[in-house]
């Protein structure tokens, strides 16, 4: 392949990265993006070898004026769009970005059209990256790299090619000059590749040493946050069920202490109610007051050491990822003592609810400490309980209703010593005596919790856990709902849970005397738990997972904490980084085998041979591109040169001539030299005499006169060989200029 | 002590630089486009295209510079050149490095700080190799060409950048003025004016000076057989000396800065006359200025008075130190044969009398008459 068609190609190339990038990063209106990628497919058409194929492109081709009008309609558009229409600047410039992309892609003629296509391909990556920062970003960046390489590398041989020619016109061009990197060979092939992966090595080095200065906080997600429901300080009862169905992952916890055998079933709490109206929940302690911040990015919540509870629970350290929600509240295990992160400032409120002061518009890593309340021996006597009347009047309210509830509650608990035999007994009964089920319309009910305890005996979550505290308060019990998420999906191949919509969750805290608020939840145990077996396909999605999370702790939440401690880390000595180093090297490697392990372990019997099979059918073929690359290059480099692939432009042109001919019956002889074919030709075949003797002049001037084609020469030659393929023969066909059979193609030239 | 730091500064700086290229320029407001929408928005992946482009310049540098690095050049001049006659220099370019190659490389000639495009290039020079580059060398102007050095361009990998090195060469060549046709019939005049004041006498060469009659001694292969036969005496025949055709000519160096060009022509003219007359057998002397040369014949003869001619130079009339002027005619050389005084400029004084030299103006050098 000619050099300048190799460029052309990867520029158009690179803009269908970047086209794909905006694509993945946002809903682009179809009609644009169909739009845009007839126009790539049809450019790359245009580079095509098949003249057929290109005269047929051609035809979609812009003038310059016409391009020209089309920028300046397009920028009228823009500002109308982004003014009066989305009203949204960045939407409206990405969808010009891609007009002028179409526009630009209709109007390729000289190499600075490609370079300015370049510059909007540059542009839209950048818009991608302002929309996204998902993992598929990782190989698309790659992508671009790689072609923006061949490109850039491409278009300076193609440059360089360019300026001799201009500055010896007249002159005798040296034959290497010419010969040389003219077309794209396997040095070239390498050489391209080198520099790519030189290329990426080098970026992130410079991505990792680059001093941060933005905290990345304040970026404007463009990305839509996830809605959620069951998060606000009021919510119907009902509410949590349709998000129980979306498989959307809203967060990923990691638990640092924690071994991957000794995970369980994680609450996460979020908010907590005391007000219920027998058909929806209000927080009415929502009075938020900034949490102390005890060093930088650290906040403390001391609500135990401030009422003097001595401190007896175990503690639970988390790591969690939380994806841009459309709630403030920060989810944590219960019940948060510090909180840890990139974080403005926290709030938090007299449940123990914690807030951020909006709603995230990106990702957010914070880390939190908390502590469980364990059951006091002393609690589980039978005392009598004590409580101020503001205490008693947020949770032991109840809403008007008949007297039922309070006759079943007071069924289930007899016999009951204390109050916490009380509330375990309400938990079993509801866990043993109902159903789980979403498909339950208890919302529309007059009172849901009768409905549903007396009547349907079916529900999900919010029912089990309203039904439980309505009936601890029927007994004079405090308690509250709560709701938040309860992660079972454990991934173990990078020891985190995933949490999704679907396991949004509500359950009950009752508050003891002494222990104070206690956990409890009555749902029984969903269809998904842990160490469920999990299917291949649910494995890889499991891996991708995992790489998501590494990506974006790795490279999108990379920070100037991150750089401070990678700087302290080189600070100490040699050997100890060298210690690190290989640790980490070491580890990566004990984590890759123990993920395949773990891989190979979840995949049934068939999908691991097939997987084998697909593995070694890679591994061969990358093994036989390699080899055969080697090769290319060994006998390109130190054996003699490839003739077929080197060979002079006119010379190519001259051998397809010659071949073409052949086919149709017009044999040239070995010893019969170009001028004596040429005059032959001349003498039998006059209609494609003239188109003959073009090829041929140039072929004798090239390969005689010692100058070299130039481009335009090349490109003149090629478009002649195009009609002379296409033009029909009116001279004596099937003829042969001599007894030979042998054409001049192999080694009459 | 600064100025030790700029002496190395300009040392360091003359050998290496680098240029952008339009393409570069674009290249680095771009980077810094980013740059600025990184920095603002904290956003990482900004910071990730950030890298990528500044690793692409990083790498650029670094490549060009190797590729510049490590060559090796020789230069092969003819020892002569004429002005405006093109003749094929060569430039011997090896790479020593031991593993890489070098790429896209652009080579230029370097004379009195001036880069000389000669539409030098090398696409890709493996390692451990070398080519071999000639080109049409073309001097403009006669006198003493010095080439300082070769300076080496390359804008690889991508176009970012035109990176430059200077390795410096010496190379040193004497072009003589340019040799032309005479105008029509000058030539014929300038013979014959000197023919009317040539002094015959014998010697050998092949036109007949005399006979005489025979005496002992005389070759017999120069007895005339047919006055011998007529006259019945033993007759020889004696030739006239070849040498006898000499021509000394003069070039006048006087001449205001107004004349340059005209001065030019004059040295033109001489160096032209010169061969035009050597080509024809005639012993040639040559004065300008304090040069002065004897009589002489041959192709060394001539190289050397044209070497001189390459060399001399104008003197304004209002010099402090007009150069010493030589007499036109020496009495150790006997006959001087034809006088030719070559002068650029008419207010220049000529030491002999016009009616014995042959003068030629600065007008005979375009084809109009001269006085002899």
């Amino acid at each position: 392949m000619l050099v300048d068609q190799a460029f052309r190609r990867a520029s158009i190339l690179l803009a269908s990265v970047s086209f794909i990038a905006v694509v993945l990063g946002t809903s682009l209106p179809e009609w644009l993006a169909v739009l845009t990628g007839s126009a790539l497919i049809l450019s790359l058409l245009r580079t095509s070898d098949s003249n057929a194929i290109r005269r047929i492109a051609a035809h979609a081709r812009l003038s310059t004026t016409t391009s020209n009008l089309l920028v300046l309609l397009g920028f009228f558009v823009f500002w109308v769009d982004s003014l009066w229409i989305s009203r949204e600047f960045l939407s409206a410039g990405i969808r010009f970005l891609l007009i002028l992309m179409v526009i630009k892609l209709g109007n390729l003629q000289v190499t600075r059209d490609y370079l300015y296509l370049n510059v909007i391909s540059l542009g839209a990556m950048l818009a991608a990256a302002s929309l996204t920062a998902d993992l598929w970003y990782l190989p698309i960046f790659v992508t671009y790299l790689l072609t923006g390489v061949w490109a850039l590398l491409l278009f300076q041989v193609a440059k360089h090619s360019e300026s001799i020619g201009a500055s010896v016109i007249g002159a005798q061009l040296q034959p290497e000059t010419a010969e040389s990197f003219n077309r794209v060979t396997s040095r070239f092939f390498w050489l391209a590749n080198g520099l790519a992966a030189a290329t990426f090595g080098l970026t992130f080095v410079i991505f990792f040493a680059m001093p941060r200065v933005g905290t990345g906080f304040y970026q404007k997600g463009y990305g839509e946050s996830i809605r959620t429901s069951g998060f606000s300080n009021t919510v119907n009862l009902g509410s949590i069920g349709p998000i129980k169905r979306d498989q959307s992952i809203v967060m990923r916890v990691e638990l640092p202490d924690q071994t991957a055998h000794g995970v369980g079933r994680l609450y996460l709490r979020g908010i907590a109610f005391d007000r219920y109206d027998g058909r929806s929940w209000e927080n009415q302690l929502s009075h938020r007051r900034v949490m102390t911040e005890t060093s930088p990015g650290m906040f403390s919540l001391n609500w135990s050491q401030a009422k003097g509870v001595p401190h007896l629970g175990s503690f639970l350290r988390q790591k969690i990822l939380l994806e841009p929600l459309d709630t403030p509240v920060l989810f944590a295990a219960p019940f948060a003592e510090t909180i840890g992160g990139r974080l403005p400032s926290v709030l938090a409120d007299l449940t123990g609810t914690l807030y951020l002061p909006f709603p995230g518009s990106t990702r957010l890593e914070y880390s939190v400490v908390s502590r469980s309340n364990p059951v006091l021996p002393v609690d589980l006597q039978s005392q009598p309980i004590m409580y101020t009347a503001p205490f008693l009047r947020h949770f032991v309210q109840l809403p008007a209703q008949s007297d039922r509830i309070a006759a079943l509650a007071q069924g289930v608990v007899q016999n009951k010593r204390n109050t916490y035999e009380q509330a375990v007994a309400i938990q079993d009964y509801l866990s043993r005596n109902y159903r789980y089920s979403l498909d339950v319309p208890l919302a529309e009910q007059a009172n849901p919790i009768e409905e549903f305890l007396f009547n349907r005996k079916t529900g999900y979550c919010e029912h089990y856990a309203t039904a439980m505290v309505i009936m601890l308060r029927t007994l004079g019990i405090p308690a509250r709902l709560i709701t938040g998420f309860l992660a079972t999906e454990w991934n173990e191949y990078g020891n985190y849970y995933v949490v999704r919509q679907r396991d949004a969750h509500a359950w009950v805290e009752l508050h003891l005397p002494h222990s104070g608020w206690i956990m409890m939840d009555p749902t029984p145990p969903s269809e998904e738990s842990v160490g469920q077996t999990a299917s291949a396909w649910q494995a890889w999605e499991r891996i991708l997972d995992h790489a998501r999370l590494r990506w974006n702790h790795i490279v999108v939440q990379y920070s100037e904490a991150d750089q401070l401690a990678l700087v302290r880390g080189l600070q100490t000595s040699g050997a100890a980084v060298r210690i690190r180093a290989w640790d980490s090297f070491s580890g990566f490697f004990d984590q890759l085998v123990a993920v395949m392990g773990k891989a190979a372990e979840n995949l049934n019997r068939s999908a691991l041979t097939l997987l084998a099979e697909a593995l070694i059918l890679v591994l061969t073929g990358l093994c036989l591109f390699l080899g055969l690359g080697l090769k290319r290059s060994w006998k390109g480099g130190l054996c003699s040169r490839n003739v077929s692939r080197d060979e002079p432009a006119g010379t190519h042109l001259y051998k397809q001539m010659i071949m073409d001919l052949a086919s149709r019956g017009i044999l040239k002889p070995v010893a019969m030299g170009p001028l004596e074919f040429l005059s032959l030709i001349q003498k039998e075949w006059n209609n494609i005499s003239p188109l003959v003797t073009v090829i041929t002049e140039l072929y004798c001037r090239e390969r005689f006169g010692q100058r070299p084609l130039t481009l335009e020469e090349y490109r003149s030659g090629q478009s002649t060989l195009h009609q002379l393929l296409a033009l029909e023969l009116s001279g004596p066909t099937r003829k042969t200029c001599a007894p030979e059979k042998e054409t001049g193609a192999g080694n009459g030239i | 002590m600064p100025t030790q730091i700029r002496t190395v500064a300009r040392r360091l700086t003359r050998h290496r630089s680098t240029h952008f290229t339009p393409e570069g320029i674009l290249f680095l407001l771009f980077t810094l486009a980013v740059g600025v929408a990184a920095i603002n928005t904290g956003n990482n992946l900004f910071y990730l295209l950030l890298a990528m482009m500044l690793s692409l310049i990083v790498i650029s540098g670094i490549v060009a510079g190797y590729c510049l690095y490590q060559l090796e050049f020789h230069r092969h001049l003819p020892d002569l050149l004429f002005a405006h006659e093109p003749v094929t220099a060569a430039l011997v370019v090896k790479n020593r490095k031991s593993k890489w190659p070098a790429y896209s490389l652009r080579f230029f000639d370097v004379s009195d700080g001036k880069d000389l495009d000669r539409g030098l290039a090398i696409g890709h020079l493996p390692p451990c190799t070398s080519r071999l580059l000639s080109y049409p060398l073309v001097s403009p102007r006669r006198g003493r060409l010095r080439l300082d050095g070769v300076r080496v361009a390359t804008s690889f990998p991508f176009g970012l950048f035109l990176k430059t090195a200077y390795y410096p060469l010496n190379a040193a060549a004497l072009v003589c003025p340019a040799i032309k046709p005479l105008p029509d019939g000058i030539l014929q005049d300038l013979l014959a004016a000197g023919q009317e004041r040539a002094v015959y006498r014998r010697g050998y060469g092949s036109d007949l000076y005399n006979l005489r009659l025979y005496h002992a001694g005389d070759d017999s292969r120069a007895i005339h057989w047919v006055t011998t036969a007529r006259t019945s005496k033993l007759i020889v025949r004696e030739t006239e000396a070849e040498d006898q055709r000499r021509a000394a000519i003069h070039l006048s160096l006087l001449a205001p800065d107004s004349h340059e060009t005209a001065f030019e022509d004059a040295v033109t003219f001489t160096a032209s006359l010169l061969y035009h007359l050597a080509i024809r057998g005639y012993q040639l002397k040559l004065t300008a200025g304090s040069f002065h040369s004897s009589f002489g014949q041959g192709d060394r003869h001539l190289l050397d008075l044209l070497c001189a001619l390459a060399l001399c130079e104008r003197c304004a009339p209002d010099a402090q130190s007009p150069p010493h002027a030589a007499p036109l005619a020496d009495p150790q050389d006997g006959d001087t044969g034809a006088l030719i005084v070559v002068r650029p400029w008419r207010g220049a004084a000529i030491s002999v009398a016009h009616d014995a030299a042959c003068l030629i103006d600065a007008e005979t050098f375009i084809g109009a008459s001269h006085a002899c």
